[in-house]
Parts: structure tokens; C-alpha cells; sequence
């Protein structure tokens, strides 16, 4: 009976934490769609007021869908350079004899221990030279190969039986057509917790845009609302409607992946925006 | 992209090595090098070259369209260390990393021994507890901005439940770094709940079970044999929150609503180097407070390795 008890506050005590981070998500939410009345309140209103006025005049204030496009664009592009060249690159590295492979790896392991910060002033620098300041391509290239996934990729097939390669070999199979058919089918899970971490990065990336980009024809969303939020800060509810068009397809596309994206985590697979 | 998250992570290292070996070596070598070069190629120009370029920027007076560049010597590096704001901000990286990594290890923690089960409720904490991890930092800043509002926030009407005097929050300079860092641990802490749960629930069961028929209260178990077994774990957060926290650009340029204030409070080395490169144009000065970030950055990696090998107890 005691037993029981306590697991029943456990668990309602853990709704309670979860609820707790749902909170400011939700605080958004209501501040967006409450009546004019109900925004400067003390203590605040917490109820949906289901006022949509605010969300049709925030759409129409902003391109959005440009934005989203833009977003959308730059991720696709980006996860399907940085797969190619991290599929084809840990293929090498595993299955592909040739000797200074460990020195070749050891490159690829020394782009993670460099901080970002390093290169970004002088990526800028070189955007400039190559005229693509100001470019969705600028926002796509330097992230075309990405080490951590080679190194994922290259752990992934290290665990593959090397039988599968020899067998394939004496019937004639070549490189490409192993990778094609044989190691590319069998790592896809790997390959969709990457490309799911680059689009939720692109998603989110601020820093690397705000340098590279000026116009809003190129700019991902985040730079739509960092130039409301700087340009106009007390427009709260307009604000808040704004942050649902960014914030709700990332919370649709978790709830969607949750188990790839968990799966990602605690196989060391993420990476920290 | 950012930093590797799995490097360090104790169940990567050691996988079976094994090499195939081919009898036609030269075409191996061939097919070796086209698959390399288009990773090497993007590699190489936008992380190699940029890293040599970080260094020399920081010994020229570079001004982006300037028709020639002066060598400037050590002038950069030494005027930035100098400089009464850059100093601030390496004290304010400091003191936000001090409020982030305890923060994140106590609260994790105690968050995955909460919900560290495989019910359907747990699950669905978990979900919520994750959430804001995958949610773009300006867009939860907003609603976060407006819980610090000082009038009408949330986080007020929270402390005047307790008693507690309102606090300007944002506004007040002694408040809006510890508001910034309540809001980090909020969006990032998710990831290492998972981390830790996922470890825990690796944990060899005998151990504990022998310890509770030992008679070891809850508490002592904890201590005495949950923590010594996941102490890598907790190495590796400890690690990667560290070095996450030198980088927090996005959360702060956003609470502060692109400032870095109010009076500085908020300025971070790495916003700073972004001011000064793309609000005032100086790229050099920039790159010369990057060096120093990164240098700092270096060591204390260094430093936590060291401390890692001393107070990690590996199984």
C-alpha cells in the first residue's frame, strides 16, 4: 500500500517536471492568441484565448514562406552534399586498403577538436573572395562535409562483418557497387539520425547567417525573427506568433523522430546546436 | 559542424579494427583517393585553410575591400587583452559556465533518476523534457523574454507567490546572465537526461541489487556505487557542457535582444568577436579575441583530460 503510494507521487511528480518545460512553449502560445485585454495582465493570463487575429496579421507582416523555403532549401542542400561525401569518405576509410589511411583519419578526427569559432571570421573571408556573400550557397558549403559523421559512418562499418565485403568480391562486385547495394542499405539508420541532426541545426543556426547574409531572399528563419525581435521588441504578441511559425515544426518534426532522435543521443550521435 | 558530442563518449572507443587486404594495391589507392576527395575537398577549404587564415588575420590589419593589408604584428593580441570590455567578457564567459555546468549536472541528474523508468508516463516525461533541445533558441527566447518581463512575466508572478521581490530580470545587470543561463539549462538539459538514462540503464544490476540487500539506504547507494559507475558519464557532460558553454551565441543574442547588455552583462568573448567583426567591421581585432577564445578553449580541454584520467573510474 505504502509501496504503491509512493510510486503514484513519483510518477505525478515526473508529469509535473515534464509540464514544467512545456511551460514557457505554452506561455508563448497563449500570449499569441490571447484578446488585446488579456497581454498586459499581472498575474498573467494562462488560458487560450483563441484570438487568431494576431498569427494572419504576423504572416502577412513577414515572408515567411520564404524564409521557411529558404530553411528548407539550405538543409536539403546541405544534407545531401555532407551524406555523399561522408558515405563515400568512411567507405574509404574502412573497406578501401591504401596506405596513410590512419594518418587520413587522424585529419578527419582533428576537424573535431577545433572550436567553431576558429574558422568562422575567415570562412567570411573567404565567402567574400568567392563572391557568394550573401548566397544560400554560402550557408550550405562549409558545412558539405561533416567529420562527425564520417567518424559515425566509419564506427558503423567497422561493425559489419567482413565476410559480406570478401564474398561480394569473388562475385565480381566492385567498390561502387558494394557501397551502392550492400553498405549504404545497411548504415541507413545512421544516415537519417545525421541527416535529421543537420536539419534541426539549420533549422536553428543563427550565428553563421547573421555574418553571411544581409537580404531576406537567403535568410532562414531564425533570421526573420532575430530581425523582428531586434527591430521591434515590444510588439510581444507579434513576437510570440512568430515564434510559433519557427518553434512548431520543429516540436511536429520531434514528435514525428522522437525515437531516431533520442536513439542519435545516446549513441553519442547528436550534436549540440 | 559545432563540436563532436560521441569522440569522448566511452561507449565509442575500442571498435573491432580490422583492414581487408586487396591484391590490386595501386587501383585501391586510386578508388582510395576520388572517394576522399570530395570530403577532403570541402574540408580542406572551409576548416583547414580557415584555421590557418584565424592566425595570420590576427597578425594583419585585414579590412574587408581594403586594397592592402599591414602586418600588425602582436599589436591585435595585445590591444585585445587590454581592452576593458574583452576582459569583462571573458569574466562573463567564465561566470556563465560556472552557473551551466553545475547546473546541468545536478539537475540532470536528479531528472534521470526521476523518470529513469520504461512506463508509458515516464516516456512521456521524457518527451517534454527533451522537447525544447530540438526548438530554435530565438523562437523560445521570445516566450522566455516575456516570462522576464518585469511588469507582466511569469517569473514574477512565480517569485510573488513565494514572497520573493520582483527582479528586473533581463534588465538588471546583476540578473540577466543567471536569467540567460536558466533559460540554457532549460533548452539544452534534455540531451544529457538521455545521456545519463541511457547509462543508468547500462548500469550491471547485480551490483545494486547487492547493495540494497546489503542493507545500503537509497542515498548511500547513490553515493556510493550509482555515481562511481557513472562517472565517465558524468565526465563526459561535464566535458561537453563546459565546451558547449564557451560557444552559447544564439540564446544570448537573443535574450538580450541583440546587445550584449544591459552594460555589457551579457557580452560573451564569442559575441563580442561577432560584434566586432560584423557591427564594427574589424575583423583582425576580432580574429585576434578569437585566438585567445580558442586558446582557452584548448586548455581547458587539456586540463579536464587530465583531471579525467585521475578521477574517472572506468570499469
Amino acid at each position: 500500500m505504502l509501496l504503491r503510494l509512493v510510486r503514484l507521487i513519483r510518477a505525478i511528480f515526473a508529469v509535473i517536471v515534464g509540464l514544467l518545460f512545456l511551460v514557457p512553449i505554452y506561455i508563448t502560445l497563449t500570449t499569441s492568441l490571447d484578446t488585446p485585454a488579456h497581454v498586459f495582465t499581472f498575474p498573467p493570463h494562462l488560458w487560450l484565448d483563441f484570438n487568431w487575429s494576431v498569427w494572419v496579421r504576423t504572416w502577412h507582416m513577414y515572408n515567411w514562406p520564404l524564409y521557411m523555403f529558404n530553411t528548407i532549401v539550405i538543409a536539403i542542400s546541405t544534407i545531401a552534399i555532407a551524406l555523399a561525401t561522408a558515405v563515400l569518405a568512411a567507405y574509404a576509410l574502412t573497406f578501401v586498403q591504401f596506405r596513410g589511411q590512419t594518418v587520413v583519419f587522424s585529419l578527419v578526427l582533428l576537424v573535431l577538436m577545433i572550436p567553431s569559432e576558429t574558422f568562422l571570421i575567415p570562412n567570411f573571408v573567404i565567402m567574400a573572395k568567392l563572391h557568394l556573400v550573401d548566397t544560400r550557397i554560402a550557408q550550405v558549403l562549409p558545412y558539405g562535409a561533416t567529420a562527425f559523421g564520417i567518424f559515425l559512418l566509419r564506427q558503423f562499418f567497422l561493425t559489419l562483418p567482413k565476410d559480406y565485403f570478401e564474398a561480394a568480391k569473388i562475385d565480381g562486385c566492385g567498390h561502387l557497387r558494394f557501397l551502392w547495394s550492400i553498405a549504404i542499405p545497411l548504415c541507413r539508420s545512421v544516415l537519417v539520425t545525421i541527416a535529421l541532426y543537420i536539419f534541426i541545426g539549420t533549422w536553428n543556426s543563427l550565428i553563421w547567417p547573421l555574418m553571411v547574409t544581409q537580404s531576406p531572399r537567403v535568410q532562414p528563419i531564425e533570421l526573420a525573427l532575430a530581425t523582428y525581435l531586434t527591430s521591434d521588441s515590444s510588439d510581444w504578441q507579434g513576437l510570440s506568433a512568430a515564434a510559433m511559425f519557427a518553434t512548431i515544426p520543429m516540436v511536429v518534426l520531434f514528435l514525428v523522430f522522437q525515437r531516431q532522435i533520442v536513439r542519435g543521443i545516446s549513441r553519442g550521435e547528436g550534436i549540440r546546436f | 559542424m559545432a563540436i563532436d558530442k560521441g569522440a569522448s563518449h566511452p561507449q565509442m572507443r575500442r571498435m573491432p579494427d580490422f583492414r581487408l587486404v586487396s591484391p590490386s594495391k595501386s587501383k585501391d589507392l586510386l578508388v582510395a583517393i576520388a572517394f576522399l576527395l570530395p570530403a577532403f575537398a570541402f574540408l580542406g577549404l572551409f576548416v583547414y585553410l580557415p584555421t590557418i587564415l584565424a592566425f595570420l588575420l590576427a597578425f594583419f590589419n585585414y579590412h574587408p575591400g581594403a586594397p592592402t593589408n599591414t602586418f600588425a604584428g602582436l599589436s591585435n593580441l595585445k590591444q585585445a587583452i587590454n581592452y576593458s570590455v574583452f576582459q569583462k567578457s571573458m569574466v562573463n564567459t567564465l561566470y556563465y559556465a560556472a552557473m551551466v555546468v553545475p547546473g546541468t549536472l545536478v539537475l540532470s541528474m536528479s531528472i534521470a533518476l526521476l523518470i529513469n523508468r520504461v512506463t508509458k508516463i515516464y516516456s512521456f516525461a521524457r518527451t517534454l523534457v527533451l522537447m525544447p533541445y530540438v526548438t530554435p533558441a530565438i523562437g523560445t527566447a521570445i516566450g522566455w523574454l516575456w516570462i522576464y518581463n518585469p511588469s507582466y512575466g511569469l517569473a514574477n508572478a512565480v517569485l510573488h507567490v513565494f514572497h520573493i521581490p520582483a527582479s528586473q530580470w533581463m534588465a538588471s545587470p546583476y540578473m540577466a546572465m543567471p536569467a540567460v543561463a536558466i533559460y540554457s539549462l532549460w533548452h539544452g538539459i534534455g540531451f544529457d537526461v538521455i545521456i545519463l538514462i541511457t547509462a543508468i540503464s547500462g548500469l550491471p544490476s547485480g551490483v545494486l541489487e547487492a547493495a540494497i540487500v546489503d542493507g545500503a539506504s537509497a542515498w548511500t547507494k547513490f553515493w556510493r556505487v550509482t555515481l562511481p559507475l557513472l562517472s565517465p558519464t558524468v565526465f563526459f557532460i561535464t566535458v561537453v557542457t563546459t565546451i558547449g558553454s564557451f560557444q552559447a551565441f544564439s540564446q544570448i543574442f537573443a535574450l538580450s535582444t541583440g546587445s550584449g547588455g544591459p552594460e555589457y552583462a551579457t557580452t560573451t568573448t564569442i559575441f563580442l568577436i561577432y560584434q566586432t567583426a560584423f557591427e564594427y567591421g574589424d575583423f583582425s581585432y576580432a580574429a585576434a579575441m578569437a585566438i585567445y577564445l580558442v586558446l582557452g578553449i584548448f586548455l581547458l580541454t587539456m586540463l579536464m583530460r587530465w583531471i579525467g584520467k585521475r578521477a574517472v573510474f572506468y570499469q
